[in-house]
């Protein structure tokens, strides 16, 4: 039995994926698609921040972030954007057809950590896919965490995902939520800029736990912000993004110096990852 | 552990014997190099080899392995292991399939190498000729060759065999062999040891000082760019490599366009595209752009990174890299040395 | 895609990038028929049809009245792929692109003649929009078949961008450098199989240089391991990458 969640850590073969049904195929965006899956043997357990190799035979596999939490586990979402082979194959699914997947791999967000603490989690384009994971977690489990604060930067409106999620958060007194975008278009009337400019508006104190998942040029931004109002480097969580082939510590593909990505991460505490010369 | 003894004019039959049971894989001639392959008959071993091209990690994770076949039906795995006898390894490769052994039993089980792995018989046997470019005496030098069968080794009128585990003892019925005398036992050790401190490369510090300085070296940026300055990134380094693991997986489609199979494939971290992501729109980033980066990856590797999950480095001074870089860089011997020079 | 329709088109070259496609002759290629309707090839046919759902093109781009041709092509067609070394880079077409007396040489007292007018051999992308190319000299019909096969499917092709080195290791070949010859592996485009050294003969790099080929050290082994002259060694690439290298013209 493994030490996670208790599933058979039998000689199985790794490499062989699981099907999965899709209950639900949505457009998320103009390049980006939701899937709502269910396993066909019915069974899965992953924690937020966990990713899957989803496959199509012929075409190949991706690591995906769980974009949905396992609090909700009737179910569960991933997100993806077309930008290759495989995710364009994928992209062209529709509720009924199947997939393939690892899952669940890697290690997720420290939620351990985060329990009983203030947390800040700050997602840009489509980081917000992995990050709903936790997002969708916390405010299941409200009670267990204190203050929540979410930020999110897109690009422009439309590149906005969630939208009907959002407008909830941000009804919402359970969490802090701000967004903003690079570019308006005719019909925005929320903040137009840089992600690091609705801290400002945000209250946090020192103790705050801090998650970032986005492009790797804005870490560093959003880090100094962080710093700046006395949150220590233990305390902020990064998920990294590399290239994956086997998603099981092997191929090499996703290496950071001595860390595999894949099996380490993809979420590294930034004190670890500042140690990691080739991580930020 | 049992000492056996095989007169040189019973080897023949023992190897013809072994061959009627199982796939025999050992050591053959290839133009003026040397390969492990399957043997026919038993004047094709060459025990003298020096080197192999490959190392013998091959017959557990060839170079193209299939790892899921696909058709309209379905899918399944492709593990099949064949059982094997892997005869006339040398030392210094036992210790890279030790390695091998260990990061495909880390983490989460790989049983497309591990099957293979447990239906292989190993015998490995004493280095009768020092490659051009081995160091193997001189890196992780304490690390004691494990995981074999049996070891034989050439002794003056024949062979010493000594049997390390039941899948060793089971070879003992293919050969006229008699228990080894104290004589015969100890001639074979002398043997083993007196090839030590014959290599012709010579790494001049510990294991643990090299993994220290190599790694806190990892910023000198202009010292790695200038060693990876004739780097052809041609992946020779890393394909030739017994502790080499990465790979690449690709699917495609048979030619009825409908089944098709999912292979994995060497990989090598001194390519040009080997850690390069694709972000869409034509964009893409690379994390290890530079061949400095990709050079430096691959010495961190070899001598700092895996030494905490391995209890050393992971370089077992064959030297196959060393021999096979055409623009003569990949040595770690000379890597290693000049690093520890710098101040 | 439902059967697309393929045809085959050629301009400068010596056509063997046709042949060794009908040369197939084997299963593989019969079977790749049930799922294309090949609607135009000159070697085999003279039909001309209006949208084709794949151009395959080979030989070089070496007379500007080719120009026109190839626009035809690119209009009634959805994918262009250049195939073959003449095509993917001018090949060894390219090779006149240093030479200004060549034409006399080959041709003699006829080499003034109005057909054998050419410009500098340039790859067919340098006229019109390529979206894949299948690289060698003769290309590999086994990866032309994927390729095609990558296409049936819409998947953009899985093209190594490694060099040869990798794949001719992966086969446990003998280094040519180990059996006393010279190889250009190194700086050479995969994708074949690495068969040339396979079979005790030097890579030439028919496949082009690999990205960031690193021309300098080439010419420094090929000096040091192989025991060229210098000379001989800055030259020693030009056969099949005349285009690719950094003294392209």
């Amino acid at each position: 039995m493994c030490d996670n969640c208790g599933c058979e850590t039998t000689e199985e073969n790794i490499f062989l994926p699981k099907e999965a049904k899709i209950i639900k195929a949505v457009q998320a965006t103009a390049d980006v698609k939701l899937f709502t899956l269910k396993m066909a043997d019915g069974y899965i357990h992953w924690d937020p921040g966990q990713f899957l190799e989803v496959s199509l035979f012929g075409y190949g596999e991706i690591p995906i972030g769980f974009a949905s939490s396992p609090t909700r586990p009737e179910s569960f979402d991933i997100a993806i954007r077309t930008v290759g082979r495989v995710s364009g194959a994928i992209n062209k699914l529709v509720a009924g057809d199947s997939m393939f997947l690892r899952a669940p791999l890697g290690t997720g967000f420290p939620i351990n950590l985060l329990r009983g603490q203030d947390v800040i989690i700050v997602a840009g384009g489509i980081g917000l896919c992995p990050t709903r994971s936790l997002i969708q977690y916390i405010m299941d489990r409200r009670d267990e965490f204190k203050k929540f604060t979410l930020i999110y930067g897109a690009k422009n409106p439309s590149q906005q995902m969630f939208k009907d999620e959002l407008a909830t958060w941000k009804k919402s007194s359970d969490i802090d939520f701000y967004d903003i975008v690079d570019k308006a278009d005719e019909n925005w009337k929320g903040e137009v800029g840089l992600i690091t400019s609705l801290f400002a508006k945000t209250n946090l104190n020192p103790e705050t736990r801090a998650v970032i998942c986005g492009p790797p040029i804005m870490f560093k931004f959003v880090v100094m912000e962080l710093n700046k109002r006395g949150i220590k480097n233990e305390n902020i969580f990064l998920d990294l993004e590399r290239r994956m082939k086997c998603g099981v510590g092997k191929c090499g593909h996703c290496q950071i110096n001595d860390q595999y990505v894949c099996v380490d991460g993809p979420v590294f505490p930034l004190s670890k990852a500042k140690q990691l010369e080739e991580a930020l | 552990m049992k000492n056996y003894y095989l007169s040189e004019n019973d080897f023949s039959d023992f190897v013809t014997r072994m061959i009627s049971t199982k796939e025999l894989i050992a050591p053959i001639a290839k133009g003026p190099r040397f390969v492990f392959s399957k043997i026919k008959s038993p004047s094709e071993i060459r025990l003298d080899y020096d080197v192999t091209i490959l190392p013998p990690k091959k017959e557990f994770f060839p170079p193209r392995q299939n790892l899921v076949k696909f058709s309209s039906k379905g899918y399944e795995g492709c593990i099949d292991p064949k059982e094997k006898i892997l005869f006339g390894v040398h030392p210094y490769d036992v210790k890279g399939i030790d390695i091998t052994d260990t990061v495909f039993e880390n983490n989460k089980k790989d049983m497309n190498y591990l099957a293979n792995r447990r239906a292989a018989t190993i015998v490995a046997s004493n280095i009768q000729k020092v490659s051009s470019r081995a160091f193997w005496d001189t890196v992780g030098a304490d690390i004691k060759a494990k995981g074999h069968d049996a070891f034989l080794t050439k002794i003056s009128d024949g062979y010493h065999f000594q049997t390390l585990t039941t899948k060793g003892d089971a070879l003992i019925s293919c050969g006229k062999f008699t228990a080894a005398t104290e004589k015969q036992s100890s001639e074979a050790k002398k043997v083993n040891e007196s090839v030590n401190g014959t290599c012709p490369e010579k790494l001049k510090h510990s294991s643990k000082d090299i993994a220290k300085k190599v790694r806190d070296s990892f910023s000198k940026k202009e010292m790695w760019d200038k060693m990876a300055q004739r780097c052809f990134s041609c992946g020779t380094c890393n394909i030739v490599c017994p502790t080499c693991y990465c790979f690449d997986v690709q699917d495609k489609w048979n030619v009825d366009q409908t089944s098709g199979v999912r292979t994995r494939y060497w990989d090598s971290c001194l390519t040009e595209e080997f850690s390069k992501i694709s972000l869409g729109a034509g964009h893409s980033e690379n994390f290890r752009e530079s061949r400095g980066s990709r050079y430096r990856h691959r010495i961190m590797r070899k001598a700092a990174y895996l030494n905490e999950t391995l209890g050393g480095p992971a370089c077992i001074g064959c030297g196959r890299c060393s021999s096979g870089c055409t623009a003569n860089i990949a040595d770690p011997v000379e890597a290693i040395n000049t690093i520890m020079e710098v101040k | 895609m439902s059967r697309p329709k393929v045809g085959f088109f050629d301009f400068t070259s010596c056509e063997g990038c046709q042949i060794e496609l009908t040369n197939f002759g084997d299963a593989a290629f019969l079977e790749l028929l049930n799922h294309i309707d090949i609607v135009e090839f000159r070697e085999a046919m003279s039909e001309k049809t209006d949208h084709l759902t794949i151009a395959c093109i080979e030989g070089s781009f070496s007379r500007e009245q080719d120009r026109a041709r190839l626009e035809d092509i690119r209009k009634r067609s959805d994918i262009v792929i250049s195939y073959g070394a003449c095509a993917s880079t001018g090949g060894i077409n390219a090779l006149k692109n240093h030479q200004d007396d060549y034409k006399k040489c080959v041709y003699g007292k006829d080499c003034n003649m109005p057909h054998l007018a050419s410009q500098e051999a340039r790859p067919i992308s340098a006229a019109i929009k390529v979206d894949y190319q299948v690289h060698g000299c003769p290309m590999d019909k086994y990866e032309f078949l994927d390729i095609v096969s990558h296409l049936l499917h819409g998947k953009e092709p899985v093209v190594p961008t490694y060099p040869v080195c990798v794949e001719c290791k992966r086969n446990e070949t003998v280094c040519r450098y180990d059996d006393g010859d010279h190889c250009l592996g190194q700086v050479a485009r995969a994708g074949c199989g690495a068969i040339c050294p396979s079979h005790g003969i030097p890579c030439e790099a028919c496949r082009g240089f690999v990205h960031d080929a690193n021309e300098e050290s080439l010419v420094q082994t090929l000096i040091e391991k192989a025991g060229f002259s210098k000379k001989r060694a800055q030259s020693k690439s030009r056969m099949f990458t005349a285009n690719l290298r950094s003294d392209a013209q």
